[in-house]
């Protein structure tokens, strides 16, 4: 590992070695030259781990249910702090193991954007799914209070300023590991971004697919419950996570919250003007 | 009720004003007692295929055309709450212009000629969409020019009589002009600088896609789905930064295809600033369900298979149904039940129960007329309405 490169990809996988060493060659042949690849085996069984393999949750909880995309990254992530490597990147890019990139380099023009705008902490790939390819066209970066994905890159300056020193761990690091399916972790981490003066983005410089096939057709594999279960959990357990955390009783009201800090922001740098949507 | 009374009720309210689709006489006559009761405006919104000038043979509603209609609403509505609008007025609406194959410039003829008998007849509120062309993809500049032409000949006609009008302008269809924020600010630009050169009135009112969106008998939009749609702005993003334009242009958002929304997610419709929704189908099916249900609960077996059967044989459920949809014939015979209120077969059987509900001390009307007023004050309380 060479750690003098700018940034660290954390890849998530769970029972599937062989999709998620096709994800490191990726990384490694296109991205290679700028990013160190970390794998998180997020429970999985001893004999589907990844030939890439860096750290094993292989505690009883994480066994059975995995550690999804929240509790997942905290992992990660606080292994890297924990082992004194966390400073020696500028920026961390987060994504799961059925993460489809173009065959280019995904890493160098998000670095550059991030280097346009310092401000910018969050920066999303854009999906050829979403209908927010259509803000994108003239501008290809712009600023959003709603940001659903498993694909981000972040900014090592403004996770040191957000997450838990104290408590380093799958469950507290960056995510609120409480919220365990994640419904509107990604809403709460742009509230964190907004309201400490940064900024999160989508990019249609570089391109990202969900493999959902994966879910769809290898959720017995992964562990996990088959979709329609899985997307009621999701919401319900999510649900209960905001009105616990917050009080929210509906993701409009993590919408509103997430925008005032947005509106905010841009009150105060209307040098970013450009970037709002 | 003008553009400014009703601004204010909403301003005054705090609320989201509710669209009413006309589905029977039933329906209109509950929409008129529930507005005159709590003293709350609502708009009657009118399809061509619903009620049209008796050029095009009325429409498939009560055997209406835009006169008999306006003229029973205005007859009922005391207070005056009633709006009476035109919803997706524009050529090729109708059956008539379709079937007929219509080119262009006598389909706009064809429209013309039906707004400005629903001015003459006191429609105090025109949606102008032009944005269906059957003979060719119609391109953005074309439907805004047509928008053009319609809105400077409603104006021009309406100031000849002395009338005030509401417009409403856009479509929720993929092929509409206020799918984007940038595209709904330039359409809203340029009806600006084009209301601004003729001195015409704004239109109170724009269409926008706010997530909703009506198959079988339940909403299948983003709105209520907490998980985006594809190839959809998430509605998260999309609806606040629409409302922020719309009150950018001083203009009334208006969300189509509203209907079987949760209670939670009318009740955030005023909270985010959502200005209007439009109901129709809904309320057709409400009052369906409840026929169907008495008359199997009053033992009219032959009477309930005979009306399912006429209403399945018309097929007017087809445009409703999901593509792998798994719908009984039941629910396709309800889908579609309201089509057929006026049709003979139909109003005999259901002349023949009426009598029989009769002899049992039932007005028939009155309960379902009854089912569908609990169906629209749902929408009234959630929209903040009435409190």
């Amino acid at each position: 590992m060479n750690s003098r490169k700018k940034v660290a990809t954390i890849i998530l996988n769970r029972n599937l070695p062989n999709e998620t060493n096709k994800l490191c060659e990726h990384i490694i042949k296109y991205d290679g030259h700028l990013s160190d690849v970390f794998v998180v085996e997020a429970g999985s069984d001893k004999d589907k781990l990844s030939k890439y393999a860096t750290w094993h949750a292989d505690w009883v909880d994480a066994v059975q249910n995995g550690l999804r995309y929240s509790r997942g990254m905290n992992f990660g992530l606080s292994n890297l702090f924990n082992e004194n490597k966390f400073y020696n990147y500028e920026a961390f890019f987060l994504i799961t193991n059925d993460t489809k990139l173009e065959n280019k380099n995904s890493i160098e023009p998000m670095l550059k954007i991030f280097e346009s705008f310092p401000k910018l902490a969050i920066l999303s790939p854009c999906s050829s799914k979403w209908g927010e390819k259509n803000l994108l066209l003239k501008e290809t970066i712009k600023c959003f209070w709603y940001i659903h994905n498993n694909a981000f890159l972040i900014k090592q300056e403004f996770i040191d300023k957000v997450c838990s020193k104290k408590r380093p761990d799958h469950n507290t690091f960056l995510f609120d590991g409480e919220n365990f399916r994640g419904y509107h972790a990604e809403s709460e981490l742009l509230a964190k971004a907004y309201a400490n003066d940064w900024c999160a983005g989508i990019t249609s410089d570089v391109w990202a697919e969900e493999d959902e096939s994966y879910l769809l057709k290898k959720y017995d594999l992964i562990k996990t419950e088959p979709q329609d279960q899985n997307l009621k959990l999701y919401v319900e357990e999510g649900l209960e996570w905001m009105k616990k955390k917050y009080g929210f009783t509906s993701r409009w009201q993590m919408q509103q919250y997430v925008k005032f800090f947005y509106d905010n922001f841009f009150e105060m740098h209307p040098e970013y003007k450009r970037l709002k949507i | 009720m003008n553009e400014a009374n009703l601004k204010q009720f909403v301003n005054k309210k705090k609320c989201t004003l509710l669209g009413v689709g006309p589905m029977s006489l039933n329906c209109v006559d509950a929409a008129i007692e529930l507005s005159n009761d709590n003293n709350v405006p609502i708009m009657l919104i009118a399809s061509r295929r619903q009620i049209d000038s008796k050029e095009f043979g009325g429409g498939y509603v009560n055997n209406w055309n835009t006169y008999d209609f306006a003229n029973y609403v205005k007859s009922r509505d005391t207070k005056n709450n009633i709006i009476l609008a035109r919803d997706h007025g524009g050529p090729w609406q109708n059956t008539v212009e379709v079937t007929n194959k219509l080119d262009a410039k006598k389909a706009m003829e064809s429209a013309m000629r039906s707004l400005k008998q629903d001015i003459d007849a006191g429609f105090g509120m025109l949606h102008l969409d032009p944005s269906i062309d059957i003979h060719e993809n119609l391109l953005p500049q074309n439907a805004i020019s047509r928008l053009f032409e319609l809105y400077e000949f409603c104006s021009d006609y309406a100031k000849s009589k002395n009338i005030e009008l509401i417009f409403e302008v856009g479509t929720e269809e993929q092929n509409g002009s206020t799918n984007t924020p940038e595209q709904l600010e330039d359409t809203l630009q340029r009806i600006k600088e084009f209301c601004e050169r003729n001195k015409f009135t704004m239109p109170s009112f724009v269409v926008i896609q706010s997530g909703t969106k009506v198959m079988e008998m339940r909403n299948i939009g983003s709105f209520e789905s907490p998980l985006r749609v594809e190839g959809e702005i998430a509605v998260e993003i999309q609806v606040p930064k629409m409302i922020e334009i719309c009150n950018k242009y001083s203009i009334f958002m208006k969300a189509h295809n509203a209907d079987y929304l949760s209670d939670e997610s009318l009740s955030w419709h005023p909270k985010l600033g959502i200005h209007s929704i439009n109901v129709a189908p809904e309320f057709g099916v409400v009052e369906t369900k409840k026929l169907f249900n008495m008359l199997s609960e009053f033992g009219f077996k032959d009477v309930l298979e005979d009306i399912m059967k006429i209403s399945y044989n018309s097929r007017k459920w087809e445009k409703w149904m999901l593509p792998e949809s798994n719908a009984s014939d039941m629910e396709k015979a309800t889908i579609s039940g309201h089509y057929i209120f006026s049709n003979n077969e139909y109003i005999d059987k259901i002349n023949f129960v009426k009598k029989e509900f009769f002899k049992k001390n039932i007005n028939l009307n009155e309960c379902l007329k009854l089912e569908v007023k609990k169906s629209i004050f749902r929408y009234i309380k959630n929209l903040g309405m009435v409190h």
